[in-house]
């Protein structure tokens, strides 16, 4: 277990170290002159070479990649050229906003998800079957922008039943200040018992989380479905048949369980995907996350925040696999053995 | 591995991320902060103006430097209503007009500037702002060498004569009172209170912090300074928020519904929607910012003026301007209207005969080898694009191929320095509101090209421009002449430069807001405490 446990850290370890040399090629390929970005559109040269000086610009290539390292080695991931802020402060602000919508999506589409590829299994090939493989094929498909853009001018522009954008409606700062402890608004007011706040942002994650949670629940309805078929073929269900249990009694006693493994395994995969997915829908509701953030650093091609960026998601996603992996590894020897 | 197995997978990262974000430690968030206006779905708006939140959307983050000496960016907006200058600019009357300055006077040959100032005036911290505190600003300022602190560069001495006179001089004549407006560097502040964590201020300005969220939707609230040397009336706005929102449809959702009162810019589309919505009014007026299409005067086939003004005569200027729906107008000259050296009478035309036959006599055009020119203009920037794609069509007609290139800024600058490419494509904007700033910056001969990107060399045209300072300082009427002049020798003489639009600003406003004016020496810039609520 001890090898095992040693080859899977060295291979996270091994992705992060690429995906940081990664970033700072991308930091350094990208055309143009990070100082411009810091001194501003019309910096003098004096400006625009302490500019060069702060950041170590003029050093060798070799030179500036041991710096980025040893940086964030010791926590120091930069400065941003637009906030002015080290990077990981920045991230610290909008990365709880970001898990929060994220999180709130991913349950949403595992509650909606499960049931439906249970429906389709219990009535495969029926009308049920093709309903529920359409639905989820369009919620896979569909761009997220274009229905982020779709559910708010209806559902809060016309309709008026939710709010267009924002976290928590912002008088509420006034009339029942929150007290953070881990910056991720829903759970600190439900800490805190701050009914108004909780209720607010319950009501404003509703839209952005629906987007978001699109296409997790359709690939966990897919897969949930794929995964029974198969399990309801196994010896198990069979047996269970015999026995005299119904279809639906079969699905859900004796295949729903072996076939949640894979569709479980998915949901920590989807995690980080649905963090990036998410950048273009907090874009439209205004949701404080790591999206405005990453689409702000972007267009001011702030270099040291993209990268934060890019950095903060590898090593979710990296963590999330290696957890998984773990894991796995701790339960099963076959794994261990591969 | 069993089912529940993997939820305590998918729960310890769960709890990781947690972990990794919990680091605020119990603070209290937006303690402090100002409510929104209520959302004026059939709600009458109410009798007094003070309790009611302006609400500005901005489409990025609203502050990202706190210290006024430094301060180059979008929190110009925020940053105007806190801090004052001596001088404000009026682009109606193209002049300087008091603010913290009631008067002022220049010696005849422009070197030396004496401002009297106003009385009782006090700072957020309560500190007098009297002369000795205007002096240490301006040198704070000075020192610090960030952002445009380089239009002091003219100042030699200052000098606090007494509590409220100061005197500068000069090394050179140049229009300090035009300088002392500058939205950028020019604010008078308390050098001692200055706090780069944005929790206090320390201007004079009619507002000042209520709280600042770095990062949050409502990013920034501001309430009244109750001292404020003006005094304060009923119906003005006490208190302004800034409601960060990135996507324009958001933001006309947001205006529509009455939880917003001032979007910056809306597209074309949304525009023409809004000059007709119930509870939304609107406004348009030029910009101090145009487009410039830069020849390169020093190499390659644009170095022959008679390709210059061939592709001068090959801009579609009225074709682009309806393109651009109302967010542009067409330019007159390189000097924007409300400055002064505007000059009325040099909008250009589209002449495609004219210029292929320039084209032929330079050896080009339909009858000759085919020319290929090299663009380069702002990734992203869809006007620009625009007017590539209706420049390089005509040039097709003329035998002429345009290889356009978008670049950011960073990229097309440094390429632009090397020479390499026949025409850059950029917006020029003055930092403060002298019509100097083009000629000076974009014009002036340079030993090492700068931002002189068509890389002009004439003696004779620097010589008119050094003498611009001066005369603006001394004789407007004659500055004026000379604009004019150097305006005719750079764009139809030398061909240096095409002008094809000024940019307009195009706002969208509830309705019920009276007294708002845009001014374009302060780019998207409101000035609160001019609004008022209409009953």
């Amino acid at each position: 277990m001890l090898r095992y446990l040693a080859r899977r850290l060295g291979q996270a370890l091994l992705v992060v170290a690429g995906v940081v040399v990664l970033t700072f090629a991308v930091m350094r390929v990208v055309p143009g002159d990070p100082a411009v970005a810091f001194a501003g559109p019309k910096a003098t040269p004096e400006q625009l070479a302490e500019a060069r000086e702060r950041f170590g610009l003029d050093d060798p290539l070799p030179a500036q990649l041991l710096a980025y390292v040893r940086d964030l080695v010791t926590g120091d991931w930069g400065i941003s050229l637009r906030t002015r802020q080290p990077v990981r402060d920045d991230l610290a602000l909008a990365f709880p906003a970001s898990l929060e919508l994220v999180g709130a999506a991913l349950l949403l589409a595992i509650a909606v998800g499960i049931p439906l590829g249970v429906l389709a299994a219990r009535y495969k090939t029926k009308f049920p079957d093709f309903g529920v493989r359409l639905g989820s094929m369009l919620a896979v498909s569909v761009p997220v922008f274009w229905l982020a853009l779709a559910l708010q001018t209806l559902f809060a522009g016309a309709l008026g039943w939710f709010p267009v954008a924002g976290e928590y409606d912002a008088e509420l700062d006034t009339t029942s200040p929150l007290t953070l402890w881990t910056n991720i608004t829903a759970v600190d007011a439900l800490i805190t018992g701050n009914w108004p706040i909780l209720t607010s942002t319950l009501h404003h994650l509703v839209l952005p989380a629906l987007v978001v949670a699109a296409y997790p629940a359709g690939v966990i309805a897919q897969m949930t479905r794929a995964a029974l078929i198969e399990e309801a073929g196994q010896d198990h269900a069979r047996m269970g048949r015999a026995l005299g249990f119904g279809e639906t009694s079969v699905l859900t006693r004796f295949a729903l369980r072996p076939a949640l493994n894979p569709v479980l395994s998915l949901i920590a995969l989807v995690f980080a995907y649905a963090l990036v997915n998410g950048f273009l829908v907090e874009a439209v509701f205004n949701w404080p996350g790591l999206g405005r953030y990453a689409a702000e650093s972007i267009r001011s091609l702030d270099t040291p925040a993209i990268a934060g960026v890019t950095l903060l998601v590898a090593l979710v996603y990296v963590l999330a696999n290696l957890v998984v992996d773990l894991l796995q590894g701790l339960v099963d020897p076959r794994v261990r053995a591969r | 591995m069993r089912w529940h197995k993997r939820l305590l997978v998918a729960g310890v990262a769960g709890v990781l991320a947690l972990t990794a974000s919990a680091c605020a430690g119990g603070q209290v968030r937006g303690a402090g902060g100002t409510p929104q206006p209520q959302a004026s779905g059939g709600t009458p708006a109410a009798a007094q103006a003070n309790d009611r939140t302006f609400v500005y959307v901005p489409n990025l983050d609203v502050v990202s430097d706190w210290d006024p000496a430094t301060s180059y960016s979008n929190e110009i907006v925020a940053l105007s209503n806190i801090y004052e200058g001596l001088t404000r600019y009026d682009s109606e009357t193209r002049q300087a007009e008091p603010r913290l300055a009631t008067e002022w006077t220049s010696s005849e040959d422009g070197r030396r500037w004496t401002f009297k100032l106003r009385q009782g005036v006090k700072f957020h911290s309560g500190a007098t702002m009297d002369a000795e505190a205007a002096k240490k600003a301006i040198e704070r300022t000075i020192e610090k060498k960030g952002g445009a602190a380089y239009i002091w560069d003219p100042v030699e001495e200052i000098e606090a004569v007494d509590a409220g006179t100061l005197e500068f001089t000069l090394k050179y004549a140049a229009p300090l009172d035009l300088i002392a407006s500058s939205g950028y560097a020019a604010w008078i502040y308390d050098v001692d209170a200055v706090d780069a964590d944005g929790k206090t201020t320390a201007g004079t300005g009619p507002y000042t912090i209520d709280s600042w969220q770095k990062g949050k939707e409502t990013e920034l609230t501001l309430k009244a300074f109750e001292d404020y040397w003006g005094g304060w009336k009923p119906e003005q706005y006490k208190k302004v928020a800034f409601r960060v929102t990135p996507e324009i449809t958001t933001a006309w959702q947001l205006l529509q519904r009455g939880e917003v009162d001032f979007v910056q810019r809306l597209n074309p589309q949304l525009f023409q929607q809004a000059r007709s919505a119930d509870g939304v009014q609107t406004a348009e007026s030029p910009s101090f910012q145009n487009l410039l299409v830069l020849f390169n005067t020093a190499d390659g086939p644009t170095r022959d003026p008679k390709v210059r003004q061939a592709l001068q005569l090959a801009i579609d200027y009225d074709g682009l301007v309806a393109a651009l729906e109302g967010s542009a107008q067409k330019a007159s000259g390189l000097v924007p209207q409300g400055l002064l050296g505007h000059t009325p009478g040099m909008e250009p035309e589209q002449d495609l005969a004219t210029a292929q036959e320039l084209l032929a006599e330079a050896g080009y055009g339909p009858d000759n080898p085919e020319l290929t020119l090299s663009l380069t203009y702002a990734q992203g920037d869809e006007d620009q694009k625009l007017l590539v794609t209706l420049l390089s069509s005509a040039l097709k007609q003329l035998n002429v191929t345009l290889q356009a290139r978008p670049m950011t800024w960073g990229a097309q600058w440094d390429l632009g320095k090397k020479k390499g490419q026949d025409i850059l494509v950029m917006y020029w904007y003055p930092d403060y509101p002298d019509a100097y700033s083009w000629f000076l910056n974009v014009f002036r001969s340079t030993d090492e090209p700068q931002l002189n990107l068509s890389y002009l060399k004439n003696a004779d045209i620097d010589a008119a421009i050094d003498k611009l300072p001066e005369l603006t300082a001394t004789d407007k009427s004659a500055a004026s002449d000379d604009y004019t002049d150097l305006q005719k020798k750079i764009i139809e003489e030398q061909a240096a430069v095409a002008v094809p639009y000024v940019q307009k600003y195009q706002r969208a406003l509830s309705a019920n807001v009276r007294g708002y004016v845009d001014n374009p020496a302060y780019p998207n810039v409101v000035f609160f405490y001019d609004l008022t609520l209409a009953s």
